[in-house]
């Protein structure tokens, strides 16, 4: 009778629930939403390959949306695998992959429908390819995999005589020759010769060179079922003492935060870097001589810290039909087409790749590409992964070594007890994860 | 969030339903049943405020995950965990400690603020632009602002502004631990005061005029007029405006969220956005929903608080 | 234009004493302190990028340019953005004025049983934070389904008992002498409440829906949480969770920033004083 029913009316409109926000797909199109969280470099490379993606398939509609980076971005993920209204294919790194609860709050990738794109498990490295499974039920599958990487500044190097005739950085191995090498670059510059993060808000940097060294010592963090510590002491605190020697020597600048030293080695001020290989578009794009090499052996064992990006498929209730073929018709291309991905410096987790000549031309992209078989991912825990809490409790630790606030023994009594703390927080999502 | 639910918490101690209906003399159709009326309300308020406090209830009682894999009953296990967890704890300071340095300011500015659009009587339009407008930002569009163009170190408007005063720039105005709460608080001032201001504006224009033309035949001065009518008169809006500001200073999410993060280290994390990482994040929202209810016993506390004094004074101007 | 601080007070406009000058002064000061922040939100936002980020003051960049607004208008994001939130600001005030004018009419002029137990149970509900029920509410959405869609933003928004407090005090005050006349001419409840309580009490259903409509269309945190899919965000959320692929150019920040401000400034702009009576009045319900 009066418009105030309206609002009755709305229940009714309720109960066909299905009013989620109208898509603007073109009828006859299947429509495809992908999530990533890549910006900068990584964000421009993604963008030319999702229109390449776009241009070759008329038929889908592809809504690609770039969400904020790290925990906001994971937040999100799996709060819409929850809701089930989730993208159909979304970015993910391979040591989150435990914290996603595979089965709720992602789906199973279709083996059948991929190897009907052209790629099969043969395609990765075992180790990669077994991380994205979960009780042997595929969950993710990788794209690349983006280690920790020695920058280092040509012009400099040069002049310290650590090239050999190809003008490579002569490999380096043990701890001592690596310091060497780092003074006599120091000495080039009349500063410090190497520069690495070492402090900031959230800082990761220095648990990442403290992952890779220890992990070269042969060390492991936890046990291989992931309930109990297993730091070995001694190699912890070799490797602890290691990081501070560096910037104790005036070896490694004391303090410096991501950007910081993002630009440090920019302006040439130090012949070494060690970071994430993703700077490499920063640095060619400002005509820095420099390349780049897989981190020097210093404690026995080749071994790097990485993580993976990886592609997932978040949970939607009733996962099935065009949309979840096109999401394996996406993944499958964007392996396929890697090598344009690798121009930002991540190793291609597609073997294929690595031995396109286009690739192989890429410098110095592929300098470093043996690390795909040695790098180290974090242990199988829900709390493991790129900004994920254990990074960021266990860098501010070590970040604490690196700048002098803490001895190496009080920063291993504190990632012990941090680390116990961790363990102790009960699971989300029970004994399994 | 900081805006302010209307009314909250003035509600009286006790309802108080009209008396009588108009005589039932006609017999009504069914359509005209007053439970016809207050339904399509009572069923969205049932559904959408009531059955999630109580659900809420049972879920913190047990050990439920977002992706619902499973919510076993492990009785008060998760208050307890809360109890002990020192990141409650110290989420719990950083919120009363923004409540404390933020309300402060807010109720004085606002009335001061007021106070000056009242007695100017010029140009309302600038004062009501300038002052409250901002109040109608949404949170993302006022933090967006301030962490881009405002906060950042040296090119940010703060360090040119203390620049031009040769003050030196280069500070850490989100980043570094002993500013990142002020600067919340800042922003938050800019944004809201206007809604104070707007209370004791209100408040202003409806203190009787007589009262001041017998002040000024007594020949009492502008500051005696102020301190003996003005303030006087606004002290039960002071009351509300005060209560009304608690409230919204201890659900400090937006500003936080957005331009901190809940850093550096952690130094502005409130409670909700460590309910928000506990649930969401974490997927703990058993345990979320515990430490919710926490911190919905540290606002009752609050509001029972206010209606005492409400009361008291009630009884006192009976008196 | 018309000015809240209201003539009333007639003409008695003081003369301009040393002391009101220096008023007036203080009032400038601050009101340039309030505006500095958007003002250069604005400039920025007319700088080409790569000027942004100098120092000294420069409030002019070498030229004016509106890249920065036609890129943040060409990512398509933001008119999407800018529907959703219109569309669910004005479901949910039209659907909380019909639903509390109707419950508070209800529990002001009719009698049934349970009347009195209900609205208390309202009213109490005026003491619970929406923010407390996030965790359970969101897990209702899951089951409901309702995540990522126009209702699940929408409905818990409509749950306002202060709006059916406020306008139960506001019905109680309105003469009953003129509802009994229409009844004796036979009129029913819904005639009554149609025509004459409604029309009565159109001051303060502006209130509540200016309000409402503020509320919505800035709420944060309940749309941060229900909607993913930046397909179905507010501009609020869309502006803080979606990135531009390009990391952070500021002067594209703030033309989203001046975007995004911009529909409630334009809506001030022309109803200042309804809105400023609104909020005041909605504010201070229940002294």
């Amino acid at each position: 009778m009066l418009g105030s029913f309206a609002g009755l009316g709305a229940f009714g409109a309720l109960a066909a629930a299905g009013c989620s926000a109208p898509s603007g797909a073109a009828s006859g199109q299947t429509r495809l939403r992908y999530w990533h969280l890549f910006g900068g470099g990584d964000g421009a490379n993604m963008t030319a390959m999702l229109d390449a993606f776009q241009a070759e398939h008329p038929d889908i509609d592809l809504e690609a949306a770039t969400l904020q980076w790290g925990s906001p971005y994971y937040t999100k993920l799996g709060m819409a695998g929850a809701g089930g209204r989730a993208p159909e294919v979304a970015a993910l790194h391979l040591a989150r992959l435990a914290g996603f609860a595979p089965g709720r709050l992602l789906d199973a990738f279709d083996l059948d429908l991929l190897a009907e794109h052209g790629v099969t498990a043969a395609d990765f490295p075992v180790d990669l390819w077994r991380r994205g499974a979960v009780d042997g039920v595929q969950y993710a599958v990788p794209l690349d995999t983006h280690p920790m990487v020695l920058y280092y500044n040509t012009d400099v190097c040069e002049r310290a005589g650590l090239l050999d005739g190809d003008g490579r950085l002569r490999p380096v191995e043990g701890a001592d020759a690596f310091a060497e090498a780092v003074r006599a670059a120091g000495e080039v510059t009349g500063g410090p010769g190497l520069v690495a993060e070492t402090l900031g808000a959230d800082t990761i940097g220095p648990w990442r060179m403290f992952n890779t060294f220890y992990a070269q010592t042969g060390g492991q963090l936890l046990t291989e079922d992931g309930t109990r510590i297993a730091i070995d002491d001694a190699k912890a605190l070799t490797v602890l003492r290691y990081m501070r020697r560096l910037t104790e020597e005036g070896l490694c600048v004391e303090r410096a935060d991501y950007q910081g030293s993002v630009g440090i080695f920019a302006a040439g001020e130090t012949g070494f870097f060690l970071n994430g290989e993703w700077e490499v578009t920063t640095y060619l794009n400002t005509g820095l001589p420099f390349s780049m090499a897989r981190v020097p052996n210093l404690f026995g064992t080749a071994a790097t810290q990485a993580d993976c990006h990886a592609f997932v498929l978040p949970h939607q209730t009733g996962r099935g039909g065009a949309s979840n073929e096109a999401a394996h018709a996406f993944v499958a291309w964007m392996l396929t087409h890697s090598v344009d991905w690798a121009a930002g410096g991540h190793v291609p987790a597609y073997l294929p790749t690595l031995e396109e000549p286009d690739y192989l031309a890429m410098r110095p992209q592929s300098e470093y590409r043996e690390v795909i078989d040695e790098v180290v991912l974090d242990p199988q825990v829900w709390f493991a992964g790129s900004a994920s809490r254990l990074w960021i409790e266990l860098g501010a630790v070590f970040a604490g070594v690196l700048t002098g606030s803490r001895t190496p023994e009080d920063g291993l009594a504190e990632a012990r007890s941090r680390l116990q703390e961790l363990l102790d927080t009960p699971s989300p999502f029970g004994e399994t994860a | 969030m900081t805006t302010t639910t209307p009314g909250e918490l003035t509600a009286p101690a006790e309802p108080a339903p009209p008396k009588a209906p108009p005589p039932a003399t006609v017999r009504r159709h069914w359509s005209e049943h007053g439970l016809v009326f207050t339904l399509p309300f009572l069923v969205v308020y049932g559904l959408f405020l009531v059955w999630p406090l109580l659900s809420g209830i049972r879920m913190s009682l047990t050990n439920a995950d977002i992706a619902g894999t499973r919510s076993d009953y492990i009785g008060f296990d998760n208050y307890a965990e809360a109890l002990t967890d020192p990141d409650v704890w110290s989420s719990l300071w950083n919120t009363l400690w923004f409540t404390l340095l933020s309300t402060v300011p807010l109720v004085v500015v606002g009335l001061v603020l007021a106070l000056l659009a009242h007695h100017l009587r010029v140009v309302a339009w600038l004062w009501r632009l300038s002052w409250f407008a901002p109040f109608l930002l949404p949170s993302g569009v006022v933090c967006l602002l301030w962490l881009w163009v405002i906060y950042p170190s040296d090119f940010g408007f703060a360090d040119q502004l203390l620049a031009e005063f040769g003050l030196h720039p280069g500070i850490g105005w989100l980043t570094d631990t002993r500013y990142a709460m002020l600067s919340v608080v800042l922003t938050t001032i800019w944004w809201t005061v206007g809604f104070n201001f707007l209370l004791y504006l209100a408040a202003l224009q409806s203190i009787p005029q007589h009262l001041y033309e017998a002040a000024e035949l007594d020949g009492a001065g502008a500051w005696h007029r102020l301190r003996h009518i003005t303030l006087p008169q606004l002290r039960s809006t002071t009351g509300v405006v005060l209560v009304l500001q608690l409230l919204a200073s201890l659900k400090i999410f937006d500003q936080v969220y957005i331009m901190t993060g809940g850093g550096p280290d952690e130094s502005t994390r409130p409670i909700l956005q460590y309910v928000y990482q506990s649930g969401f994040t974490g997927y703990r929202i058993g345990y979320a929903s515990a430490i919710s209810y926490i911190f919905f016993a540290l606002i009752v506390i609050v509001s029972l608080i206010q209606l005492r004094i409400t009361r008291r004074r009630r009884e006192e101007n009976a008196l | 234009m018309s000015t809240v601080v209201q003539e009333t007070a007639a003409g008695r406009r003081p003369r301009w004493t040393r002391g009101r000058l220096v008023m007036l002064g203080g009032a400038l000061l601050l009101a340039l302190l309030w505006l500095l922040p958007l003002a250069w939100a604005l400039a920025t936002s007319f700088k080409p990028e790569s000027e942004t980020t100098e120092t000294g003051f420069q409030w002019i960049g070498s030229y004016l340019t509106l890249d920065a607004y036609r890129a943040v208008w060409e990512s398509g994001n933001i008119t999407r953005w800018m529907f959703n939130t219109a569309y669910i600001a004005t479901v949910t005030t039209v659907l909380t004025v019909a639903l509390t004018a109707m419950a508070a009419y209800g529990f002001s002029r009719t009698e049934f049983r349970g009347r009195r137990t209900l609205y208390g149970l309202v009213l109490a509900g005026i003491m619970v934070p929406p923010q407390v029920l996030i965790a359970p509410l969101f897990a209702e959405m899951v089951s409901l389904g309702l995540v990522d869609t126009y209702w699940g933003v929408i409905l818990p928004q409509v749950a306002v008992p202060a709006m059916v407090f406020i306008l139960v005090k506001f019905f109680e005050g309105v003469p009953r002498e003129l509802e009994e006349a229409a009844y004796v001419d036979g009129a029913g409840r819904w005639r009554v409440f149609w025509q004459i309580v409604l029309p009565l009490s159109r001051p303060v259903l502006a209130a509540v829906a200016i309000f409402t409509f503020i509320q919505t269309w800035n709420n944060f945190l309940w749309p941060f949480l229900v909607t993913t899919d930046p397909n179905a965000m507010t501009l609020p959320v869309g502006l803080v969770n979606v990135q531009s692929t390009y990391g952070v150019r500021y002067a594209q920040v703030m033309a989203s920033v001046i975007i995004g401000g911009l529909p409630l400034l334009v809506v001030f702009a022309f109803f200042q004083r309804q809105i400023v009576r609104g909020v005041a009045h909605t504010g201070l319900a229940g002294q």
